[in-house]
């Protein structure tokens, strides 16, 4: 019979290390994130003024499909992500592989250029777009010195042109952002990929599209999702720069659900509801997105 | 090693300056929401000290620091002390609406100056928020009824009535002249006369004669108030189809932007501008922006106020109206409740002197009745022309008729004033409406 070995067994130790080194942070995660989310579940699935909640089961999902606002809201934020999204990684795909040219001058200030925007603060620049497109605004001033208009278009009054203004300010911050990615991914690729195509005669464009992006699918996938994941969570410019646009135009989900619980009478469970409706939406995409790009199997 | 000592020195770097900015960052923030106060927090103390959430460092603080310096040097009370932290309108309702749904009460202060729209939606929701002062000894008789209906819940007086928020409609005289009328050809008049003045005035001057944030529902709701009617009924139900006063309302509006006499900006700052830019003649609103107009220093005695025009179709139509308006709540975390309500008895609730100290220093027009008796509310202010304006505005308040308000009348105007934005576009009037009681309907369903 072999004798126990007193302590424990080096594998055991380094099992016992790894459970160590996860508990703290794993520990944290449950409580700060895991936790709330689980009595948000449940807090959706009660009704009521402020405090005086009760339980209602589903109801509140299935109020969410009666609530018109909620629908504009989702139908906008779909709008921007439908649009906005492609607009803003083609520029930044596009803006990544020119300024990965070796051979350019001062590309630290150009790439330096491109990604400032996303420095700024999310509240500055909304008001900021906000005061260039109103009324009396840069926009207006500039279009009416040029001779395009004879007096100032309300580009925020009208249901579009606002959301057109909203689009804008997105691609506008967020380009840069992205690029930056794409500029990392292109890294990756070696020089003698793109020697080797030039000796075969492929031009640039034909570059571009059968070998770069291709190479770069990976990074593309991370930012499809992330933009998704960003564009579906919208809320700064909606408040912000419109708040909420003319009648409800430029709403987005997670500002209707600030709303419904800070600005009109509160009602936290029909809240918490709308906003795991966003999540699910999210995971959904995200799931899709990762399904369909994965070609690794 | 060097390698070693360099990134350990990084580290630390960056340690630093995230300690740093974490407590920057905290104080920022606190600093941000206390200009005029000496600590962060912000909850009730106790003992001596009175704390207050207001906002506006030019009118409510200004007042309420007056009345603490009144109170402590001249009615005797040299312990006491007033602690005041400026908190947004928005703000204090969001730190109440977290503070009330957790349950946890400490975090509010004695005393907070509520706009008079959202008080019944708090009182509805956290009745256990806020101090009944039914018979704390205030006299609730000399405020004006109108006011005192929007802190009064079921008959029980919650809160002391502050400014005024009676409706003006003040013209700019000389342009006035420019296209031949007065100011009084703009009293007491209704408003297919003054729709017809506003498009003499455009046509001879260019100027707008009103202007307003396009998803505002104020112009309607005073005009609506200007008749004893409201979105909702007795019972706080949403009133809006079949609400002729309120389709009048809107018509009037309308054929307003229409006949381009109603400048519609799209937000507050734009709307600011459109006066003190002079693109408009004339203001109608809360005779609170009076402060912004006698802020157009270059414009003095060139502008007098009178009263808003009437409603035409609807019965019991007046020329007055509120837009506004806020009063001063006694939380119930306050610590000392016998020394607020004495603070609020003695100062808002009984000196005249107050009130006109406070007349003096903000121009903030009082509610309270003997207030408008004095020698300070009779004066002639010559930005006015010399008008007398300060009686007028208060004689204007006891001549506001009340409305039925109810918990979610908040909601009510939201949802008309995102109404009005469609209509304007071209919706139809009725549909429109019902969509806005759809929406409120939903609101209240639970």
């Amino acid at each position: 019979m072999k004798p126990k070995k007193k302590g424990m067994t080096l594998v055991a130790k380094q099992k016992a290390a790894g459970w160590a080194f996860l508990i703290p942070a794993s520990a944290m995660i449950a409580i700060m994130s895991f936790f709330p989310m689980v009595k948000a579940f449940i807090l959706s699935l009660q009704t009521g003024k402020g405090a005086a909640v009760h339980f209602a089961g589903f109801t509140n999902y299935a109020r969410m499909f009666q609530d018109k606002v909620f629908l504009r809201s989702v139908g906008n934020t779909f709008f921007y992500l439908i649009i906005q999204v492609p607009i803003m990684l083609v520029l930044a795909i596009l803006l990544a592989q020119l300024l990965n040219n070796r051979d350019l001058k001062l590309r630290g200030f150009f790439r330096t250029c491109v990604f400032l925007p996303c420095a700024t603060s999310l509240v500055s620049y909304a008001l900021i777009f906000r005061f260039l497109f109103a009324q009396d605004g840069f926009v207006n001033n500039a279009l009416i010195g040029l001779g395009i208009l004879d007096h100032g278009y309300n580009f925020l009054g009208n249901a579009m042109s606002a959301k057109i203004v909203i689009i804008i300010a997105l691609v506008w911050r967020w380009t840069g952002y992205n690029m930056v990615f794409y500029l990392a991914g292109l890294q990756n690729i070696e020089y003698s990929v793109y020697e080797a195509a030039k000796i075969d005669g492929a031009n640039g464009w034909k570059t571009f599209w059968s070998i770069t992006v291709p190479l770069l699918k990976p990074t593309i996938i991370m930012t499809f999702i992330m933009s998704i994941n960003g564009t579906l969570q919208l809320f700064d410019e909606s408040v912000n720069l419109t708040n909420g646009g003319p009648a409800n135009a430029t709403i987005t989900m997670s500002h209707h659900v600030y709303n419904t619980v800070f600005l009109r009478t509160p009602n936290f469970g029909y809240g918490c509801a709308m906003s795991f409706f966003i999540f699910v939406l999210v995971a959904i995409l995200a799931f899709i997105n990762m399904k369909v790009g994965d070609t690794r199997d | 090693m060097k390698k070693k000592v360099i990134s350990l020195m990084l580290v630390g770097a960056m340690v630093a300056s995230m300690a740093a900015c974490g407590s920057n960052g905290g104080s920022d923030n606190a600093a941000k929401g206390n200009t005029s106060a000496t600590e962060e927090g912000g909850a009730s103390e106790g003992g001596n000290t009175l704390t207050v959430w207001t906002w506006d460092p030019a009118f409510n603080i200004s007042a309420i620091e007056e009345a603490g310096r009144m109170y402590k040097e001249d009615m005797g009370h040299s312990d006491f002390n007033l602690k005041v932290v400026e908190t947004l309108s928005e703000d204090c309702e969001k730190k109440l609406i977290s503070a009330a749904q957790s349950g946890d009460l400490s975090t509010l202060p004695d005393i907070v100056l509520m706009q008079d729209n959202s008080y019944q939606k708090f009182v509805s929701i956290y009745p256990e928020a806020f101090t009944d002062l039914t018979d704390s000894g205030i006299d609730f008789s000399q405020f004006a009824a109108g006011k005192l209906s929007y802190s009064t819940v079921d008959g029980k007086n919650y809160g002391v009535p502050f400014d005024n928020g009676a409706v003006i409609g003040a013209y700019r005289t000389d342009i006035l002249e420019e296209a031949g009328y007065t100011v009084a050809d703009l009293t007491d008049i209704d408003w297919n006369q003054f729709i017809e003045i506003g498009k003499t005035v455009k046509e001879k001057t260019g100027k707008y004669i009103l202007s307003g944030q396009a998803d505002s529902p104020d112009m309607i709701m005073e005009m609506l108030q200007s008749a004893g009617a409201s979105l909702f009924d007795e019972d706080g139900k949403p009133a809006m189809t079949d609400n002729a006063a309120l389709k009048e309302c809107i018509e009037i509006y309308k054929t307003m932007v229409e006949e381009g006499i109603y400048y519609e900006v799209n937000s507050w700052d734009e709307y600011i501008t459109s006066i003190t830019g002079g693109s408009t003649c004339g203001v109608i609103n809360g005779n609170w922006i009076s402060a912004t107009i006698m802020g157009m220093k270059d414009t003095e005695g060139k502008w007098g106020i009178t009263n808003m025009p009437k409603l035409v179709k609807t019965p019991n139509a007046t020329n007055y109206s509120n837009n506004g308006g806020s009063s001063w709540y006694i939380t119930e975390n306050c610590k000392n409740k016998d020394l607020a309500i004495d603070f609020l008895k003695s100062t808002f609730a009984g000196s005249t002197e107050f009130y006109d100290n406070v007349l003096k220093q903000t121009g903030a027009i009082a509610t309270y009745a003997p207030a408008a008796a004095s020698e300070a509310y009779a004066q002639e202010v010559p930005f006015y022309n010399n008008q007398q304006i300060y009686k007028t505005i208060v004689d204007y308040s006891v001549k506001t008729p009340t409305n039925n308000t109810s918990p979610y009348y908040y909601d009510g105007r939201n949802a008309i004033g995102t109404q009005i934005q469609n209509i304007i576009q071209g919706a139809d009037v009725d549909s429109a409406i019902a969509d806005a009681q759809a929406e409120v309907e939903f609101t209240m369903s639970e």
